[in-house]
């Protein structure tokens, strides 16, 4: 029946729309009347029947829905349209906005809108004039609306009412009904007392931004304690906080929530307003705010937290592959020093945690130079860079020669002659040296702890990510502090002598096998003109060679030797990387597509991308994802131990599950927006998505064993 | 910790399970017309497309057709060899659901000037585009991107004349026929909601 009558209505609304826009225009009060109270019966209602001159009276507006019905807020959401009112007024009354009572949040989730059913009264002050004469008057207002149910109609009517203006101030029958809906107008937010904060979770993914609403846990039992909070937007052109609202665990008293912002145009808000619901076991309770959002505040427990990661993980990257090598340096190090007074010990661990710490501090200005620039930002970035490898690689096997005693590294000429003299900047230097290594060569790597600290870092704020990377340096350079400040603990080491130039060259073959690697890293980039690489690593270690023998040792023609070294690096500089190698303009490897199997029996890797994933979802089969990269030591060990063996093969196959390998070699941008989604800055990024296509993916540990591997994949495999 | 891990995944699905983003490939799809015809977006290579979501029975929509505008901008733009497709995702129990036979009629009664009419009455296009009302409108460029997802005008009004109000869509295939780009890719779309099937 009721379909019969909207689709009446519908045609109804055909004659008067065809008629043209000018006479639609004219034809509205007809249309308005055709409509009155065909979904919505409106009257206008005031809380005084007899107001005295001066006085402030209530007028509601008030709006009775049938049943499914609805009618919309000053902020319709997706859809829908405000309620407006226009009044006609006798002079000496005048109207102030509307105040909306609390709305409603009306499903469908995809298309939520705010509004009201059954019934509201839209409430609004008039306020009369001291000069108003005696006698009845006549208010009419022009209410116009859109009611929606299944088909939106709009529609209008003019309302009116009686108000004697006498002495005395009598209250209308309508009365208690105004002040039950004022009870429902959302109040002005003391923020002083509520003590909100607003902030950016992270960077935008996209449109979409995450934004946090915290009010602090008191533990106490306060009054009106909420226990689901959500946001009601205010209407903005420029950017939407979305409907979905996700409650996050807080204290007593306090809530957390995290609801996302879309934005349309111009810069990300700084300030957000709009209507915080609270929802406790006594009712529904609005509150209007207007709050300046911080960029990247995050609350100061997680703060915390992260610094200690950040020092954690520092602290365990020095038993990670990747920086091994330069605990070599280190423990030679504190041999050699160990004679030393404590004193001097002291400062050169004390120069050590520098040379880490300005290399952090080096570190974050990239990170944060790339973030202002707009790009991504991710841990060991570097390392997607083919002019950081080769450089890389030609610092370590000058490190190597060194060790094994080609030449010495001095601040000035001639080591021999002013040993004694030089010894003390000698060792600073070196402490300080070692230090920039040990961070250099760290990156590549994370280690447990670390990943979350940093994933939490990259997101933050330039002052947050300086600190986090700080810490995170002084968690690596801490054990030779604590060894330097107390020597008695290095009494276990062996008493210096002839031995410790043989362990000196023996510590060369740990920075060879670093050089390899870096190798291996550069093939990626560089394909078979590689070899051009090494064949300029050959010619550096000549070089070195002449320098150490003939200019450091030598006692004639060093100036002859001098200038050969010069022209040896000129020459295979300009032959073998520029010539041949054209080492700046790397060709990235072209995108593989096809099985990346490794051998014949191998997992059948394909390449990531997030089609992949939700192809192989949809298709019900659970998912492995590894993000890796070549220079990522991790990963490789990761994948070594854990994922490239037979029982995880065995097992992948009995789930028949879907292998995806995200190359992160060369720094892909689509792979960072994917870490980033996991709160990490860097690989490894191990996932495994269950079968169940609703169920979202487990995020593995940095350090996998095949017992984790194989229990999430048994988890993954289950309906 | 877990729980948020979760959280983002779920979002990250969501997002590329309805997304569209500006600047991205618009995603091809693939529907029938009210004339029974396969249409995929991929048909129109290499042509500007408009893509509206229509409900003639949604006041803000009907306001665009029964004063004749949106059939001249439409007209417009054919002129100009653009593609401009209606999507009409109202589910079949809807009564604003359009059989081929009523939309045939409704779209010859109305002068509609749309390259196409596509009955997307399980919302497939609609969920695709992640549309939220009726009318909200796409444009994608001649090299498949997006680069407007919004209102169709500045002027969410169910009554008078849109001719008046600053039109997005006529703007960016303006700015697009130039060579320029687009200024405005992105408003919040107004009107009533899209009745979709679930």
């Amino acid at each position: 029946m009721r379909q019969t009558t909207a689709i009446f209505l519908t045609c109804l609304s055909l004659v008067f729309f065809t008629t043209g826009p000018a006479s639609a225009q004219t034809a509205l009060p007809s249309f308005g009347d055709a409509f009155a109270a065909h979904h919505t019966q409106v009257k206008l209602i005031l809380s005084a029947d007899t107001a005295k001159p001066g006085d402030t009276i209530w007028a509601g507006v008030d709006l009775k829905m049938e049943s499914g019905w609805h009618t919309y807020w000053k902020n319709p959401g997706d859809a829908g349209s405000p309620t407006k009112i226009e009044w006609t007024l006798p002079p000496g009354i005048s109207a102030g906005e509307i105040q909306w009572p609390l709305p409603e949040k009306l499903p469908p989730a995809e298309v939520t809108t705010y509004g009201y059913e059954t019934e509201v009264v839209l409430l609004v002050p008039l306020t009369l004039a001291s000069n108003l004469s005696g006698g009845p008057l006549n208010l009419a207002a022009k209410v116009s609306w859109l009611e929606c149910k299944e088909s939106c109609i709009p529609a209008d009517a003019t309302v009116e009412a009686k108000l004697n203006i006498g002495s005395e101030t009598k209250t209308s029958a309508e009365a208690s009904l105004v002040q039950s809906w004022q009870q429902k107008i959302p109040k002005p937010i003391n923020n002083a007392n509520w003590k909100i904060k607003v902030w950016w979770e992270k960077p935008a993914t996209g449109d979409l931004r995450p934004l946090i609403f915290e009010r602090p846990g008191i533990y106490s039992a306060a009054k009106n304690i909420p226990y689901s909070v959500d946001v009601f937007p205010e209407a903005n052109d420029h950017f939407e906080i979305q409907s979905a609202v996700e409650n996050l665990p807080s204290g007593i008293g306090g809530f957390h929530i995290r609801k996302f912002v879309k934005k349309f145009d111009g810069n990300w808000p700084t300030e957000i307003g709009g209507t915080l619901v609270a929802t406790n076991y006594l009712g529904r309770q609005g509150y209007d705010f207007k709050l300046p959002i911080d960029e990247f505040l995050a609350s100061e427990q997680s703060l915390l937290q992260m610094l200690l990661f950040a020092f954690i993980g520092g602290l365990i990257l020095n038993i990670m592959p990747c920086v091994l090598p330069v605990i070599a340096l280190k423990i030679l190090g504190f041999v050699s020093e160990a004679k030393s007074e404590p004193r001097r010990v002291r400062k050169l661990g004390l120069i050590y945690a520098l040379g880490v710490l300005l290399s952090f501090l080096a570190l974050a200005a990239v990170v944060i130079g790339v973030k202002a620039a707009g790009h991504h930002a991710g841990w060991g970035m570097q390392f997607g860079s083919p002019v950081f490898i080769v450089c890389l690689t030609m610092l370590v096997t000058l490190v190597a020669l060194n060790l094994f005693g080609v030449f010495e590294v001095t601040l000035g000429g001639r080591a021999l002659d002013t040993a004694g003299e030089l010894a003390s900047k000698h060792g600073a230097a070196g402490a300080f040296f070692n230090g920039v290594l040990a961070t250099m060569l760290a990156t590549p790597c994370t280690a447990p702890f670390l990943g979350a600290a940093l994933g939490f870092a990259f997101a933050q704020s330039a002052s947050v990510i300086v600190l986090i990377f700080l810490t995170v340096g002084l968690g690596l350079a801490s054990p030779y502090i604590l060894l330097s400040w107390n020597p008695a603990w290095l009494k276990f080491l062996p008493k210096p002598g002839a031995w410790m130039e043989k362990f000196k060259i023996a510590m060369g073959f740990p920075m060879l096998a670093t050089v390899v690697w870096l190798f291996n890293v550069a093939a990626s980039s560089y394909g078979k003109n590689v070899l051009w690489l090494g064949i300029f690593l050959v010619v550096v270690a000549f070089a070195a060679w002449i320098f150490g023998e003939f200019f450091q040792r030598g006692r004639s023609r060093r100036g002859v030797a001098l200038a050969l070294v010069l022209i040896l690096l000129a020459g295979g500089y300009a032959f073998a990387l520029e010539k041949e190698l054209d080492w700046r303009t790397a060709m990235p490897e072209a995108n593989a597509t096809g099985s990346l199997k490794e051998s014949a029996d191998g997992i059948d890797w394909q390449p990531w991308s997030v089609e992949a994933v939700a192809q192989a979802r949809a298709a019900g089969k659970p998912v492995l994802v590894d993000f890796t990269a070549d220079w990522c030591l991790t990963c490789q060990v990761n994948k070594k131990t854990s994922i490239e063996i037979s029982s995880v093969r065995e097992k992948l196959k009995s789930l028949n599950a879907v292998v995806l390998l995200g190359d992160y070699t060369h720094f892909p941008d689509a792979i960072t927006t994917e870490l980033n989604r996991y709160h990490r800055a860097g690989v490894p990024l191990v996932l495994v998505y269950p079968k169940n296509a609703d169920t979202p993916p487990i995020v593995l540990p940095e350090i996998l064993t095949p017992g984790i591997v194989l229990d999430a994949l048994n988890r993954a495999g289950k309906p | 910790m877990k729980k948020t891990f979760a959280w983002f995944a779920a979002l990250a699905l969501t997002a590329s399970a309805f997304g569209v983003e500006i600047g991205k490939p618009a995603p091809d799809f693939s529907g029938t017309d009210i004339n029974g015809k396969i249409v995929r977006l991929s048909d129109y290579k290499g042509k500007i497309i408009v893509i509206e979501s229509y409900n003639s029975d949604c006041p803000f929509c009907h306001n665009h057709y029964a004063s004749g505008a949106m059939q001249e901008l439409q007209k417009d733009l054919a002129a100009k060899g653009l593609v401009w497709l209606l999507v009409d995702s109202v589910n079949t129990k809807n009564f604003s659901y359009r059989t081929p036979e009523q939309a045939r009629k409704e779209s010859a009664d109305l002068k509609i000037a749309a390259t196409a009419w596509l009955d997307d009455h399980a919302g497939e296009i609609g969920h695709l585009y992640g549309m939220k009302t009726t009318p909200h409108c796409f444009v994608v460029a001649a090299d498949g991107t997006l680069v407007y997802d919004g209102a169709i005008d500045d002027r969410p009004q169910p009554f008078g004349d849109p001719r008046t109000a600053k039109n997005y869509v006529r703007a960016a295939v303006d700015e697009l026929l130039a060579g320029k780009p687009v200024t405005v890719s992105q408003t919040k779309p107004y009107g009533c909601g899209v009745h979709y099937a679930n």
